[in-house]
């Protein structure tokens, strides 16, 4: 008995591709149009309250807050992306590889991901910031590297039950080798809840960019993050709270529309939840 | 009087800890044996000290019951980082420097307008032609644990000092490369000290009083155990050093037998009274925490305040604010070595492009004084020859097209740690960019910039100087041989020559002279853009009363109380 | 059983030995140097050079390495070179802050999720599944440290019930250091919440879909013991297992929050000694993490059989 279920409605599917529509049309218009510039300083005109001239008001130095909401979509992005990619397809090839081949450099590569897993990430990704100095690249990197067993781990649990299934070894007995075999019959099988994961990921990145810059380690200005334009925002969340409301509600907006739209590719993919 | 027990608990004291120190109130004298009982105990000594803590806690409170009493007084301050240690001018900050003047004192100390006066000297004569200095001590000055002061005292002090294994920061200030070697440190009768130079050295008494040699303070042997180990500073200012507790706090309680100068305080002189019986020096690293607890009333007294704390501050019944210019100052450092800043016409380009007036009162919030030149424009030295830079894109340009700069980039360098040296690089890069001048921002954290400042492997950056009550000192940081000393900016032999006949004299208008000439050619060279001296920003609670910054930004509690104290 | 925990503690050595040399290494590539940032601006070469024979920077890098690990694998932990207190009792002294905050959050979330997962899982697609789904992917979405900060400005400061600053540790008053704890336990527990109440919804959803749950059903078992013999157990193993494996991300996390709410933690510990330089402060606390971590995974997969019958410990 599973209650009186109301009409299922793809709730989630449309409240997700809502707000991740509206990022992306933040971007594309970004691309070609700002109300101002969003690295002109406008030294007259500090922390504007929001008006008809500056919607979502101006910061410290009279920079326009819309138009730096709408770069730092664009960077924000570009860092979440980035480290969705590279964390990503690295780790399935780490767990298509621990997975399918097991034995030495299954444990190798697993002791190698426990001990990343064992570091407070923010923390790993702190220091090797310091490392690498703070550039968009570099926070792409520590992040990727931070999130990179995770991802392994799920491709490798994956790939434990795939590699037990009848197909397999039917192609196995048909004389086909192993790397034609992974790329085949492994990776599609396995690529569902990778698509999922990369949603989380997703809003992880975007979470952890903004402790980054808390921290004081985010991207280099003048170019801001949210993560940036937030942190920049502290001392003045009592006198001009617009400041840290617009990146604030950016970031919640666009992590919770991701997190949405990987619910909804879940039921999709697997509509009986089978994994 | 701030005597209910609310207080106590906003302190972050437990409700026995605040009966256990009401009762130490109400006997002064008790104060001091038990903040060094606890203080053992706290060093760790193991359970049977633990058991005789609870047992004397239960006495005291006893006590606290038997007699009513009038209430401990406690001021408390914030520090956004603990102290490195309690050994004057060794494992030091700015914090640890503010924290220890208050507890030990120099035979000279500094004025509020720069220049030195008497502390626990008395008096002093110069004679040998500036190589040798008489002091005479004060009568009637008491160390913390009882015993009076001797130029014996001094002269164990000041040994310890130079030795090398004490580490004191400013030992090789009076070594063979030092402004000048001491010779000999003696003393013929217990109230007189005489130290042998081996050359005149008219910065000799500004030296030993700077903040960062821990003032040079005056120590009782028993500072240090029997195997040569510091303990704890035992000198003979208005308060003593009290309970520590790493990361959460330092205790200072009131020196009941402090012999006080007469007159009203000057500088780290003059007269010191300590007026509550007790400081506590929070560890908050968080400035928002630190604004919210001021405004909660969890502490009394903020001082080094950010320029956009002001807008919250302001207007405010319950809080009011001081303003004092310091003596210090942001700027921005060229490498004058790198192949494209080597040309001063880049360099002056770049400072052409700046509105200085502008950018100052964006970074600070319209506090800070702009000022293009090393002297700080509270030093008594600033003169004519100190105006700002006005801007001038053409020539900017202009310069920029004979220099043969097209658009390279220059990276500079900032960092997070303090917001206004990433605020000034924001608005250098946006200025700069207006005459076609790329610089990127490079953010690094602190210690990643100080290592490129040490090594001077850079080509901008935003950089502070913190307050120095000489000009001398100013200059001294950015002049220097570049080969031997990669932190200086500033090469040219002409101008260190020129510092070092500033050092040579103490004769004020013939240093003035030296000051502008040296200034006209610093705007000339630009080997750093400087930009404005900060005004420091305390904010109290309205019922502290006595609190006053001054050009040295070094936060001073004693004469500080509460109003409607005795 | 005894056998299968000695085993994995033999697991754990490379995984240790890798993390404590992959520290060292990592924190050493980091540009400054300690001496530098302590000495301040006005500092010469010869105490800077003075400095570095004090803190033991003089040596090469392997030999510093090897009299850590030695030290290390004795229990010493050498002092931190900026304070000079002893390293492992400055960790001890940080980890009970940071240990009562994790885990009063982490249970207090394990709690919430546990009902709120099953709860939504049990009335899929109804209106309080759907409140449920909302509310966690709301928390979720929200940066820690900002929602830290909103809680500080009203409860703190508008309301002003409670104290915004400063700490008094339990050994003082515990009720006293119970308060200062309640804002970041929430926040830490709001920003966990999230998280758990999501798989444990999605395992109770998949358990629930099991024959043996139509079996209990059928044999005319009452819903309340269904979902608390059957269902609670078999999901609770996953969501258990994500506890786990998000402890470093935790640790890491709680950084954040302890600077917001100042408190003296291990978190905030870690990152002003990574800014500060302070090698053996670093290098300690990130090697005890690390052994948290693995003796926390230990205790949950020893856990783990006596919640889900199908998996033994063989």
């Amino acid at each position: 008995m599973t209650g009186p279920a109301i009409h299922r409605l793809p709730l989630n599917a449309i409240l997700g591709t809502a707000l991740v529509g509206l990022l992306v049309a933040a971007i594309l218009i970004g691309l070609f149009w700002m109300p101002y510039g969003p690295i002109a300083i406008d030294l007259d005109h500090p922390l504007a309250p929001p008006s008809w001239a500056h919607w979502f008001g101006t910061d410290q130095f009279g920079r326009d807050v819309l138009s730096r909401a709408m770069l730092g979509a664009r960077i924000s992005t570009s860092i979440a992306l980035g480290t969705v990619v590279v964390a990503i397809s690295t780790g399935t090839c780490v767990g298509l590889i621990t997975g399918f081949l097991r034995g030495w450099t299954d444990r190798l590569l697993m002791a190698a991901s426990d001990a990343i897993l064992a570091f407070p990430g923010i923390l790993l990704a702190l220091a090797l910031i310091a490392v690498l100095g703070s550039s968009r690249s570099s926070i792409i990197l520590a992040l990727s590297i931070a999130y990179l067993p995770s991802v392994a781990r799920v491709v490798r649990s994956a790939v434990l039950s795939i590699r037990e299934r009848e197909y397999i070894e039917a192609s196995r007995v048909a004389g086909d080798g192993t790397i034609y075999i992974v790329l085949r019959h492994v990776l599609p099988n396995a690529l569902p809840p990778v698509v999922v994961l990369a949603t989380s990921l997703f809003g992880w990145v975007v979470l952890a960019e903004s402790a980054l810059s808390f921290l004081g380690v985010g991207v280099p200005p003048p170019a801001p993050s949210w993560g940036n334009m937030l942190s920049d925002a502290r001392p003045y969340m009592e006198a001009a709270n617009w400041l840290s409301i617009v990146p604030g509600f950016c970031i919640m907006g666009t992590v919770l529309g991701v997190n949405l739209l990987g619910d909804a590719l879940r039921d999709w993919l697997d509509p009986r939840g089978e994994t | 009087m701030k005597n209910d027990p609310d207080n106590h608990a906003r302190a972050g004291l437990s409700r026995s800890e605040a009966e256990r120190l009401n009762c130490s109130g109400h006997k002064r004298t008790m104060n001091w044996m038990l903040a060094s009982f606890f203080a053992k105990l706290r060093a760790g000594h193991g359970q049977p000290y633990r058991r005789l803590c609870t047992q004397l806690a239960a006495l005291v409170i006893a006590c606290g019951v038997a007699a009513p009493v009038a209430a401990e007084t406690v001021l408390r301050t914030r520090l956004n980082s603990d102290i490195l240690s309690s050994d004057p001018g060794t494992r030091r900050d700015e914090n640890t420097d503010a924290v220890i003047l208050h507890v030990v004192e120099g035979l000279v100390a500094s004025r509020e307008n720069g220049s030195v006066g008497p502390l626990l000297a008395e008096s002093w004569t110069v004679s040998q032609g500036g190589r040798t200095y008489t002091f005479k001590l004060r009568q009637g000055v008491v160390f913390h644990n009882g015993a009076p002061l001797t130029a014996d005292d001094v002269v164990w002090s000041l040994r310890r000092y130079l030795k090398p294994e004490t580490r004191w920061r400013c030992r090789l200030e009076f070594a063979k490369d030092g402004i000048a070697q001491i010779l000999s440190i003696t003393a013929p009768n217990p109230q007189t000290v005489i130290i042998t130079l081996n050359r005149a050295a008219p910065l000799f008494l500004k030296t030993l009083a700077r903040a960062d040699c821990g003032g040079t303070g005056i120590l009782q042997r028993a500072s240090v155990g029997p195997n040569g180990v510091w303990r704890k500073p035992i000198g003979t200012g208005p308060f003593m050093f009290g309970a520590w507790q790493r990361n959460q706090f330092i205790d200072l309680v009131r020196f009941p037998r402090y012999a006080a100068l007469p007159g009203p305080r000057d500088g780290n002189t003059g007269g010191k009274h300590a007026l509550v019986d007790r400081i506590r020096f929070l560890v908050i690293p968080d400035s928002s925490a630190a604004l919210t607890a001021l405004e909660r009333g969890s502490l009394d007294i903020l001082d080094a305040l950010a320029p956009s704390d002001l807008v919250l501050m302001r207007g405010r019944g319950d809080i009011k604010l001081d303003m004092a210019p310091t003596l210090d100052f942001y700027a921005i450092l060229f490498q004058t070595n790198d192949p494209l800043l080597r040309d001063a016409r880049i360099r002056r380009a770049i400072a052409l492009t700046l509105d200085t007036a502008g950018l100052t009162k964006a970074v600070t919030q319209g506090t800070a004084r702009p000022d293009n030149s090393p002297i700080p424009s509270a030093s008594p030295y600033y003169g004519p020859t100190e105006t700002l830079r006005r801007p001038d894109l053409a020539a900017a340009r202009r310069l920029l097209n004979e220099a043969g700069y097209h658009g390279q980039p220059i990276s500079l360098i900032t960092n997070r740690r303090y917001p206004q040296m990433f605020d000034i690089a924001v608005l250098v890069q946006a200025m700069a960019a207006e005459a076609g001048i790329d610089l990127e921002i490079e953010t690094l954290d602190w210690a990643s910039q100080f290592a490129r400042y040490g090594s001077g492997s850079y080509q901008a950056m935003s950089f502070a100087v913190s307050a120095k009550l000489d000009p001398s000192f100013n200059f001294g940081l950015l002049i220097g041989d570049k080969t031997r000393d990669p932190r200086k900016v500033w090469g040219s032999p002409e101008a260190q020559k020129l510092l070092r006949q500033t050092m040579e004299t103490d004769d004020p208008r013939q240093r003035q002279a030296l000051f502008n000439t040296l200034n006209t050619a610093f705007m000339r060279e630009v080997p750093a853009i400087i930009l404005f001296n900060t005004t420091h920003i305390a904010a109290f609670r309205a019922n502290v009363t006595g609190y006053k910054g001054w050009p040295a930004a070094q936060l001073r509690l004693w004469n500080v109380g509460f109003s409607g104290m005795r | 059983m005894l056998s299968y925990i000695a085993k994995r503690l033999l697991l754990a050595i490379p995984t240790l030995l890798l993390v404590a040399v992959a520290v060292f290494l990592l924190i050493r590539l980091i540009p400054g140097d300690p001496a530098q940032v302590m000495l301040g601006e006005g500092a010469d070469a010869a105490s800077l050079a003075a400095l570095h024979h004090d803190m033991g920077l003089d040596h090469p890098l392997p030999v510093q390495f090897a009299a850590w690990f030695g030290h290390a694998l004795s229990g010493d932990l050498g002092h931190s070179i900026v304070t000079g207190e002893p390293v492992a009792s400055m960790i001890l002294q940080r980890f009970q802050l940071t240990a009562i905050i994790v885990l009063v959050a982490v249970l207090l979330a394990t709690l919430i999720a546990v009902v709120a997962g099953l709860v939504a899982a049990w009335r899929r697609d109804s209106i309080i599944d759907l409140a449920v789904v909302g509310s966690a992917s709301i928390v979720l979405a929200v940066p820690s440290f900002w929602l830290g900060l909103v809680l500080l400005l009203v409860f703190g400061l508008k309301f002003g019930w409670l104290p915004v600053v400063g700490y008094v540790p339990f050994s003082e008053s515990a009720a006293q250091a119970a308060l200062f704890l309640i804002l970041p336990i929430v926040t830490l527990t709001l920003t966990q919440s999230g998280v758990l109440t999501r798989m444990m919804r999605a395992s109770s959803i998949d358990v629930l879909r099991q024959e043996y749950i139509t079996h209990a059903r059928a044999k005319g078992l009452a819903e309340r013991v269904v979902l608390s013999r059957h269902v609670f157990p078999n999901a609770f193993a996953p969501t258990l297992t994500l506890v786990g494996l998000s402890l470093g991300h935790l640790l890491g996390g709680i950084a954040v929050l302890e600077t917001v709410f100042t408190l003296p933690g291990l978190g905030r510990l870690m990152v002003d000694s990574i800014l500060a330089r302070d090698y053996p402060v670093v290098q300690g606390c990130l090697l005890f993490t690390a052994f948290v971590y693995v003796v926390v995974n230990l205790l949950i997969d020893i856990c783990y059989p006596l919640l889900d019958p199908r998996v033994t410990t063989q």
